[in-house]
């Protein structure tokens, strides 16, 4: 009881030291650097009315590029970090070797500098390889509604691609460490008991191995996709056109520095967020 | 006398990292409805012999041919060996994330591609068998330890293997639970289900094996019938064995 009334006033006192603080810096904004708030201009960059129709403006676009992006992501980095766990915990050297080469190279590399060599050596040859800027271009008219709807504007569908494929690579070099520590959690014996039963080696991961790895490493999992939601902005320096993107752009043509950081964070927020509560609450499903 | 070896090993030779020889140049056969208690000290190999039979445990030497498949680097002959030799482990290694009944109809349904209704039907009956019907929807976190190893024992059998091994399927269990494991493989043996089992339960060596095999230092060192083992064995390391643990 003591315990808590202390809790409480400790609380208190932080609670009036950042609001304190925040106070301060906005004070020190405007008397300081004579800075102009300018917050009535935000919302017609959500939404705006074009030629007498209600349109969705740069942050919207943005913000849902951020989501798609992230989305796409998380998919493929968990099916790279998947496969790459298997592979790098199992008995072939060869593999072994490989996984660690790609998991040391990705870890210990800038991602900035990453997401340049991925992009223009892997993610645009690879892309010219395939061809899809072609097949995108002969595509019908639903395909090319539905790219719009699960990825981006199908001209800059190749760009969008590559840019996954690059955070993938990136982003599944850590949920490969992340599945190979789940991997070790599971006791000898369930590899066994499978094994005895007759199961493919297939089935026996799929059904009996990862359920289990997942439901342990939910969490760490959980953290990797609120990174990722995050470490997406990087990609804005390959000019895809995702939150932060969006922000930049519209800093340098309004000057409106705090207001726009300001909401690109809440944005972010809401993002990452609403991620980890729905996770949370996966987890305690999970557990019961 | 009609012999019918449903197990036939020869020169079966195990040889760890480092050189160790967990079994030395072993040689058995086992008739089809056999109930074989393997008994020795720890260490002995008695768990590298069974595990070498489903293929858990690669061998370095030797043959092995259970009911005329040959096992050997063959996938189609390996899988047929793994479906036909039931096999239940000391930690009963049940997958905690399912259900009782999914656990036991998980290989039905993936190996042997039996439709589900079909499934639950087996899974049920078998529950009956292993006398805990009532647990087909629990997890096995919520189950005894006795209960867990007889669910064990259903999904092991519900592959209808022609063989059966028990490697100390009751060292993991409190004593109060030890007899209704054995009570339902006695009953398996009973209705001639061909058994080896590893075991430090003398009474149910004595009473419920036909045979004993006393396995030490990778060798088998002495393999006899069940009542003259542990009346007259003839093997001083047996002797010495059996004052031990009697
Ligand atoms: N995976 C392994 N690696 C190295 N040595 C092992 C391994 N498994 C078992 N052994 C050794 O082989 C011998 C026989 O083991 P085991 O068959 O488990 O004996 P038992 O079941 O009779 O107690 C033991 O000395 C054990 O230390
Ligand atoms: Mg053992």
């Amino acid at each position: 009881m003591i315990h808590r009334r202390h809790n409480y006033i400790l609380d208190s006192i932080l609670l009036v030291l950042l609001a304190g603080f925040f106070i301060w810096v906005v004070y020190r904004l405007k008397l300081g650097l004579g800075y102009t708030w300018n917050w009535k201009v935000i919302p017609q960059f959500f939404l705006r009315v074009h030629d007498g129709r209600l349109q969705m403006n740069v942050l919207t676009l943005g913000f849902l590029t951020t989501i798609r992006l992230s989305f796409w992501v998380v998919l493929f980095s968990v099916f790279i970090g998947t496969f790459a766990g298997i592979l790098g915990s199992g008995k072939s050297v060869f593999f072994k070797l490989l996984v660690r080469t790609y998991v040391e190279f990705t870890r210990n590399t800038p991602p900035l500098v990453l997401v340049f060599i991925f992009y223009f050596f892997v993610g645009s040859q690879l892309m010219q390889v395939i061809g899809v800027e072609e097949w995108v271009r002969n595509s019908p008219l639903w395909v090319k509604d539905l790219i719009r709807v699960l990825f981006s504007t199908p001209e800059r569908f190749p760009e969008f691609l590559s840019a996954v494929l690059t955070l993938s690579l990136y982003e599944g070099a850590y949920i490969t460490e992340i599945v190979r520590g789940g991997l070790l959690s599971i006791s000898k014996g369930q590899f066994e008991a499978s094994h005895a039963l007759g199961l493919s080696e297939a089935d026996t991961y799929v059904f009996v191995i990862l359920p289990q790895v997942f439901k342990n490493i939910l969490p760490s999992l959980t953290s990797q996709a609120i990174s990722v939601i995050k470490d997406s902005s990087i990609v804005s320096i390959i000019s895809i056109q995702e939150l932060t993107f969006q922000g930049m752009e519209l800093m340098a043509s309004t000057y409106l520095i705090f207001e726009i950081w300001i909401t690109i964070t809440a944005l972010y927020f809401i993002l990452t967020y609403t991620l980890s509560h729905l996770a949370g609450r996966l987890e305690k499903r999970l557990i019961r | 006398m009609e012999t019918n070896p449903i197990i036939t090993v020869s020169g079966l030779t195990k040889i760890f990292d480092g050189g160790f020889a967990a079994l030395n140049n072993v040689s058995v056969t086992v008739d089809k409805g056999e109930v074989v208690s393997i008994i020795g000290p720890s260490g002995a190999g008695k768990s590298t012999f069974l595990r070498c039979l489903n293929g858990l445990e690669e061998r370095d030497r030797g043959q092995i041919i259970i009911d005329g498949v040959p096992l050997d680097h063959n996938r189609k002959h390996r899988l047929e060996i793994r479906t036909e030799v039931g096999m239940v482990f000391q930690s009963f290694n049940l997958f905690p994330h399912m259900k009782v009944r999914d656990n036991i109809t998980l290989a039905l349904r993936r190996v042997k591609k039996i439709d589900p209704p079909r499934c639950r039907a087996i899974a049920d009956e078998l529950l009956e068998k292993v006398g805990i019907p009532e647990k087909a929807d629990s997890f096995p976190q919520n189950l005894s330890g006795g209960q867990q190893q007889r669910v064990a024992i259903a999904r092991a059998l519900a592959m209808n293997p022609k063989i059966m091994l028990f490697d100390e399927a009751t060292s993991a269990l409190d004593p109060e639970m030890i007899s209704e494991v054995l009570d339902v493989m006695k009953n398996l043996a009973t209705e001639g289900m061909t058994m080896l089992v590893v075991t430090h339960e003398m009474g149910f060596a004595r009473e419920v094996s036909n045979r004993i095999l006393f396995m030490d230092n990778g060798e088998i060192v002495e393999d006899c019938d069940a009542e003259r083992f542990f009346s007259n064995p003839e093997e001083s390391r047996s002797r010495q064995f059996l004052s031990k643990i009697l």
